[in-house]
C-alpha cells in the first residue's frame, strides 16, 4: 500500500555532458507545472449558451474527431482559453484568482479530468460500467448483466452515414418542410383537425364501434401503425438539423432503455447551433404528431361509421398523446419539451440539479427561513410540477380503470 | 600481491563468499582496479561491455535514458553491491548507464576469468550463480515496483482521474 505523493528521481546532464545532477520530482510538483494543451483549434468547435436564469452564459464544447461534447461554465471558459501548452496549472491557477478573486484548486482538476474524457486535451477514457463488468465476471450477475448490454447493442440498428440521405431528402423537396409553405400547411391541417374534432365531438355516438368483435386486435393493430409513424418524429428532428446546416451523426433503431422499441436521430451536433435551431429541431418532431392528428381526425370525420372511422379516430388519439407527452416537460422524462424548456431557461442539467436542491438543500433552507434564488425557485418549481403532473396522471389512470370496469 | 584488507573486502562480496584462501588470491589477481571521480561516466546504455564490475567504495546512480538530457535515476548501488552481469551473460549492449556519484572504487571481472573460476571450482562457481540469480530476482521485484511507483506519479501529476465515472459529458 503505498501513501504519499509518488515521487520520481531523475538525472540531468550538464549541457557539456561531463556532470550531472540528480533531483527528485513530486507527482504533485510536476501537475503543477504541467501545461495542459487543449487540441489543435481545428479539431473543436465552441457554442455559448446564454442561461436567462442564471444571467450568465455557458458553452458547449465539441471534439470535432470525436463527436464529444462538454459543458463549461464561465470559469472553466476562462481557464479552457490558457490551456495553450504555454502555462503552467499553477499560472493557471494565478490567473484565476486575480479574475475571479478566490479559487479552488479542485475547480482545474475537475475540468482537466472533463477536458481529458472528451479528448480534447489527450487521453481516452472508458466505459466505467463495462470496466467494472469485465474485472467482475466470475460473479454470475456480473456476467449476465454484461451479456444483456451485449444483446442490447445489437438490437440496436444504426447509420452513422445518415447525415448524407437526409441532405439528399432535404434537398430534393424536404427544406418545404422549414419554409412558409410547410408552416402553412400545418396551420391548415391544424385547423381543419379541430374543425374534424368538433364534428366528432358533437355527433357523438361509440366512436369504437367500427372495430365490431375485435376492439383489443384493433387497437394493437393501431399501436403498430403508431409505431411505424414514429419513425417521421425522428427523421423531421434530422431533417431540422440538415436545414441549420448541423450534423446528423447517427439514425438508426434501438430499445430505448432496454426495453421499449423505438428509433433514434443522434442531434447532439444542435448544441453548436444557435438557439433558434435547437428549439426549431426539439419541436419539429412533436409537430410530427400535430400534423398526423389533426389529418386523422379530419379525414375521420368525413368518413361514415365503420372500421376505417374507429381506425382513425383511435389514430389520431395516440397521435395526440404522443403530441402532448413530447411537448409536456414536467414529468422527470427528458423528452423534446424537456429538452426546449433546459435550453430556454440555459439550464441544461435542469432534472438532475433540481432533484438534488430539492433532496439535498430545500428543507435545510426552509428551516432557517433564507429565501430561494431565482434560479432554485426554478428547481423547486420543476419537481413540484413534475411530482403533481404524475401524480394527476396516476390518478386520472386509476380514475378510468375505475369507472370502465 | 593481494593485501589481506583485499581479501577480506572480497569475503564481503557475496558472490565470492564460498572461496577458498588459494582461489581467493587467484581471482584477485584476474580482477581489474577501476577508480571513478564524482561526475565520471563508466559506461553508457547501449554501449558494448563484457565485464561485471563489484563496487569497493562509493557509490554509482544506475540510469536509464528518458529524453534530452534527462534519464531516470533505476537505482543507486554502493559498497558490496555489483552490476554489469546482464552484458556479460548475454552479449548484449549495455541496458543502463553508470556513472558515479562520490568518488568511486570497483573491480571489474571479465567473461574469460569467469569462465577460469567455474573451471577450478565449481562448487565456488555455483555459490557465485546462486547469489546472482538472488540479486537478479530482488531488481525484477524492484523494477516491479518501479514500474507501479511510476504509473502512479504518472496519474498523479496527469491529473487524470481513473476511478471516477466520466462527468461532463452530453
Amino acid at each position: 500500500m503505498t501513501t504519499g505523493r509518488a515521487r520520481i528521481e531523475l538525472l540531468v546532464r550538464s549541457e557539456a555532458g561531463d556532470d550531472f545532477r540528480v533531483t527528485k520530482v513530486e507527482s504533485s510538483l510536476a501537475y503543477r507545472q504541467a501545461r495542459p494543451q487543449r487540441i489543435p483549434e481545428a479539431q473543436y468547435e465552441v457554442a455559448a449558451l446564454r442561461s436567462n436564469v442564471r444571467r450568465s452564459t455557458t458553452y458547449v464544447v465539441k471534439n470535432r474527431l470525436t463527436e464529444k461534447y462538454i459543458e463549461l461554465s464561465e470559469a472553466e471558459k476562462f481557464l479552457w482559453d490558457r490551456m495553450n501548452g504555454r502555462t503552467s496549472i499553477e499560472e493557471l491557477g494565478v490567473a484565476y484568482v486575480l479574475e475571479f478573486g478566490a479559487f479552488d484548486f479542485d475547480i482545474i482538476h475537475g475540468l482537466i479530468d472533463k477536458l481529458q474524457r472528451a479528448e480534447l486535451l489527450t487521453m481516452r477514457p472508458v466505459s466505467r460500467l463495462r470496466e467494472v463488468l469485465a474485472r467482475n465476471r466470475r460473479n454470475p450477475a456480473a456476467r449476465a448483466a454484461e451479456a444483456t448490454l451485449r444483446a442490447l447493442e445489437r438490437l440496436t440498428v444504426g447509420s452513422r452515414s445518415a447525415h448524407e440521405a437526409f441532405a439528399r431528402v432535404y434537398r430534393y423537396g424536404a427544406f418545404l418542410i422549414f419554409s412558409p409553405v410547410g408552416v402553412g400547411l400545418l396551420i391548415l391541417v391544424t385547423a381543419l383537425g379541430a374543425k374534424g374534432t368538433r364534428e366528432i365531438w358533437h355527433t357523438g355516438g361509440d366512436i369504437y364501434a367500427g372495430f365490431g368483435q375485435h376492439p383489443v386486435l384493433a387497437l394493437v393493430l393501431v399501436k403498430l401503425f403508431f409505431f411505424l409513424t414514429l419513425i417521421s418524429h425522428q427523421m423531421l428532428h434530422a431533417l431540422a438539423l440538415v436545414h441549420y446546416g448541423r450534423r446528423v451523426k447517427e439514425f438508426g433503431f434501438t430499445m430505448l432503455h432496454g426495453f421499449l422499441p423505438t428509433f433514434y436521430a443522434d442531434t447532439t451536433d444542435v448544441f453548436m447551433g444557435s438557439r433558434r435551431a435547437r428549439i426549431v429541431a426539439g419541436i419539429s418532431g412533436p409537430l410530427v404528431h400535430l400534423f398526423l392528428g389533426s389529418l386523422y381526425i379530419y379525414l375521420a370525420s368525413e368518413c361514415g361509421p365503420g372500421l376505417m372511422k374507429s381506425f382513425l379516430v383511435a389514430s389520431a388519439i395516440i397521435q395526440s398523446q404522443s403530441l402532448f407527452f413530447s411537448l409536456y416537460p414536467f414529468c422527470f422524462l427528458e423528452m423534446d419539451g424537456y429538452h426546449v424548456l433546459v435550453d430556454w431557461l440555459g439550464l441544461p442539467r435542469l432534472k438532475s440539479e433540481s432533484v438534488a436542491f430539492v433532496r439535498h438543500t430545500l428543507w435545510g433552507r426552509l428551516r432557517s427561513g433564507m429565501r430561494l434564488s431565482r434560479e432554485e425557485a426554478v428547481f423547486v418549481g420543476y419537481v413540484v410540477l413534475s411530482t403533481v403532473s404524475i401524480a394527476a396522471f396516476v390518478g386520472l389512470n386509476v380514475w378510468f380503470l375505475v369507472h370502465t370496469t | 600481491m593481494a593485501k589481506s584488507t583485499d581479501l577480506r573486502f572480497l569475503r564481503e562480496v557475496l558472490l565470492f563468499k564460498d572461496l577458498a584462501e588459494d582461489e581467493e588470491a587467484a581471482v584477485w589477481a584476474s580482477l581489474e582496479e577501476r577508480r571513478l571521480r564524482r561526475g565520471d561516466v563508466l559506461f553508457r546504455e547501449g554501449d558494448g561491455g563484457k565485464e561485471l564490475f563489484f563496487i569497493r567504495s562509493g557509490t554509482v546512480v544506475v540510469s536509464k535514458h528518458v529524453k534530452g538530457r534527462v534519464e531516470q535515476v533505476i537505482t543507486r548501488l554502493g559498497p558490496g553491491d555489483f552490476f554489469g552481469e546482464m552484458s556479460l551473460f548475454d552479449d548484449q549492449p549495455r541496458s543502463a548507464t553508470i556513472q558515479a556519484e562520490d568518488d568511486t572504487v570497483m573491480y571489474g571481472l571479465d567473461r574469460a576469468n569467469l569462465d577460469r573460476l567455474i573451471e577450478r571450482n565449481p562448487r565456488a562457481a555455483t555459490a557465485f550463480f546462486s547469489q546472482v540469480i538472488l540479486v537478479l530476482i530482488k531488481r525484477l521485484r524492484d523494477s516491479t515496483d518501479l514500474v507501479a511507483e511510476v504509473t502512479r506519479w504518472g496519474l498523479e501529476a496527469t491529473g487524470l482521474d481513473v476511478e471516477r465515472p466520466a462527468t461532463g459529458g452530453m
